[in-house]
């Protein structure tokens, strides 16, 4: 019980610190250019904490160790991923795209290629990719909080929901840059600091307890630490390597099971509301799918499906970096092309140590928590972790501090998503007053908030994965060739945009089908960006070039603007949409009185 | 009180910020033509030459290593510290590269726009 007292005070402090950092700095906020671009003030280095802060998902907090425990070495293809992405983004987008003076996406689009109809697109396409994004974060904030109290699933999600959408009332981006740069520091102790703490308590026992354990590099499955019960929640395939004995209540193999079962090589059916017993020492079954023996866990993908899908991932990540809505955002907050160019860099260099982190404990829990194998549910293995390493009050702080740097990676991102969602929203659907602000950001919340609960879960970093690819297909051709290709036209943006979003999304449909009825669908299904970015290029391009007569008039001077040096002083800050009336605006500073 | 002006007080960052001209109006205003045209646009060519090679090397490391690890499955056998070659290769090895590759591209694209 104490455990699951320290874990919610942790969540509940980190809750608290959002909501006051974010009252302090939005006192100041008051006008639209505060709401939006946060006056365009805010420096390299602090923006690289809140770009990274923001960036930070659950995903990466806790999905990256979750997917190491399962996968092995191919998961460590995804932080790598989440990384270059920021260099594609430094070599080819940051200071033309900051230059170029537009906020949003749907705005770059417009402003490069002057078309109303291509802005709406993008707006929609900015929307899905947002919300495809939350739903995940919201599903695990839900997992998190059922780990700690005894809620059902929706109750953390809509927690997580409420203090979202209430910091963004407050003081849009204004206060959301300085809750993010807070929230990557605390995400970065909350996890630097239990791995210390676990990585000697992994030294000190002698490497591992009482000798039990399989180590990492044998060709033997994981084996249980203790004696273990196993609830099935959700109808599972498991592989068995070697022979086990196990206690079984509920239904395995299609059979009514009570007391003793044997399992032999092969694999077993376990359907759900089923209690497995496992005693001390006995090896782990492993979900179907996932390497199911320590060696093959350690050994990179080598056959070439693996390799197919690998690199797939790989572009998925490496381009789709560029075209987040909430990432590009924040660029936009940099004084000029040369502070968002050296953003990415500290960027960069920000996220190389984060990740270091998360892989560690991927490795310590397939020791310590291997029963997450037979659930799947490996998303789960940061928060499980430290009970099982160090019982008593350390397990309990530690889990305090993990569970803490869980919410914040729940709020920064969704947070961050919100604010870009709804400025889209505001401005290029509804009329952009601060009422329809704050509508858009009720909506903004609300739809991923029904889906989150309306839609089974699977492990985050594959709807992530999704995301990206979406993000991939969708507006990386109309960023890279916007910025450096001369010819590019609106219809051939714009049909790009279709062809590379729509098999994304089909394949999204289909993998989800595919999920419900038997898994038949092949992997490149679930992760579609080898085919689906070159047809979104090759669509661009090819539409482009049948469609010259819509090159837009002044596409040099828009161009020499992108790529003009700073201190030429071609760059024209658009103005952002200026919400609500005059009187609105002074009603919100509050009696202040501020020259905008 | 004649002659007394209400001024805002602000950081001297914010009142540089707010000096620099913004559109109200449409946004595609500026003109630009004669020797600031022409130098925008070699700096254009020279930004798109300079990304060449370092897109080159990442793409050189990132495709490379699957490809490598195809070839040579001994790698997962050489232990460094206990640790596999091919592990260290994947999870720490990438990230300082990636972060001298990014170092070594910012400062040629400032000292491009620098000296042009």
């Amino acid at each position: 019980m104490s455990a699951k007292i320290w874990a919610l005070s942790g969540a509940f402090a980190v809750i608290i610190a959002t909501f006051y950092i974010g009252w302090r700095s939005s006192r100041t906020a008051s006008t639209a250019q505060d709401f939006l671009v946060a006056r365009r003030t805010v420096r390299s280095r602090r923006n690289a904490a809140a770009v990274s802060g923001e960036y930070l998902s659950a995903a990466s907090f806790l999905g990256v160790a979750g997917l190491v425990l399962k996968d092995g070495a191919d998961a460590l293809w995804y932080p790598i991923g989440f990384t270059a992405g920021y260099l594609a983004l430094m070599l080819f987008v940051a200071a033309p795209l900051r230059r170029s003076g537009a906020y949003t996406l749907p705005d770059f689009c417009e402003a490069r290629l002057g078309s109303r109809a291509l802005r709406g697109l993008a707006a929609v396409f900015v929307v899905f990719i947002g919300i495809l994004y939350v739903v995940p974060q919201l599903q695990l904030a839900g997992q998190a909080l059922a780990n700690i109290l005894p809620v059902p699933t929706w109750v953390g999600a809509t927690v997580v929901t409420v203090v979202v959408i209430v910091n963004v009332f407050g003081g849009g981006m204004r206060a959301i840059t300085v809750v993010q740069a807070f929230q990557y520091w605390l995400k970065l102790f909350a996890i630097a600091a239990p791995t210390f703490v676990m990585c000697l308590l992994f030294i000190g026992n002698g490497g591992l307890r009482d000798g039990q354990a399989t180590t990492l590099t044998e060709a033997l499955p994981p084996t249980f630490t203790q004696n273990t019960e196993i609830d099935v929640r959700t109808p599972v395939l498991l592989r068995v390597e070697d022979p086990v004995w196990l206690a079984a209540r509920g239904e395995t193999d299609g059979e009514p099971a009570m007391g003793t079962v044997y399992w032999g090589p092969g694999t077993h059916e376990v359907a759900a509301g089923t209690t497995l017993h496992f005693s001390k020492g006995s090896s782990v079954p492993v979900v179907a799918g996932a390497p199911a023996d320590n060696e093959s866990w350690l050994a990179p993908a080598s056959n070439g499906g693996d390799l197919f899908s690998t690199y797939s991932l790989i572009l998925a990540l490496f381009l789709g970096t560029m075209g987040l809505p909430h990432v590009l955002v924040r660029f936009y907050t940099n004084p000029d092309g040369r502070a968002a160019r050296r953003t990415t860099l500290h960027v960069l260099l920000l996220l190389s140590l984060f990740y270091l982190f998360p892989i560690m404990l991927g490795a310590l829990s397939r020791l310590y928590v291997p029963e997450l194998l037979v659930t799947g549910q490996t998303d789960a293995a940061v928060l499980n972790l430290p009970h099982s390493i160090a019982p008593g009050i350390l397990g309990d702080i530690l889990g305090a501090v993990l569970t803490a740097g869980a919410f914040a990676a729940f709020l920064s991102t969704s947070s961050g998503l919100v604010v870009s969602v709804s400025g889209v929203l505001s401005t290029d659907v509804l009329r952009g007053r601060v009422r329809d602000f704050r509508f858009a950001t009720a909506v903004a919340g609300g739809v991923p908030l029904a889906l989150a609960i309306a839609v089974r879960q699977t492990d985050i970093s594959l709807t992530v994965g999704m995301s990206f690819a979406l993000a991939a297909s969708t507006f990386c051709p109309i960023l890279l060739l916007g910025v450096w290709w001369r010819k590019l036209t609106w219809v051939g943006a714009a049909a790009g945009m279709i062809v590379g979003g729509g098999l994304v999304l089909a394949s999204l449909v289909i993998n989800t089908i595919s999920n419900l009825t038997g898994g038949w669908a092949p992997s490149v299904f679930s992760q579609p960006a080898i085919i689906t970015v070159p047809a979104a290029f090759l669509t661009v391009i090819l539409v482009s070039k049948a469609t010259p007569a819509k090159i837009p008039a002044d596409v040099a001077q828009i161009r020499l603007r992108m790529h003009a040096p700073d201190n030429l002083g071609l760059t024209r800050d658009r103005a952002v949409a200026s919400f609500g009336t005059a009187e609105e605006r002074s009603r919100l500073a509050d009696g202040r009185h501020r020259k905008e | 009180m004649p002659g007394h002006k209400r001024i805002a007080v602000m950081s001297p960052q914010t009142r540089l910020a707010h000096s620099r001209r913004r559109a109200r109006g449409r946004w595609r205003v500026p003109k630009l033509d004669g020797p600031g045209a022409d130098r925008a646009l070699v700096l254009h060519r020279r930004q798109l030459r300079l990304a060449v090679a370092p897109l080159a090397l990442l793409f050189a490391g990132i495709l490379g290593l699957p490809l490598v690890f195809a070839l040579f499955p001994g790698l997962d056998d050489i232990r460094l510290l206990g640790i596999p070659v091919s592990w260290l290769a994947l999870a720490v090895l990438p990230y300082p590269a990636l972060a001298l590759l990014a170092g070594w591209q910012l400062r040629r694209a400032e000292k491009a726009e620098d000296t042009e």
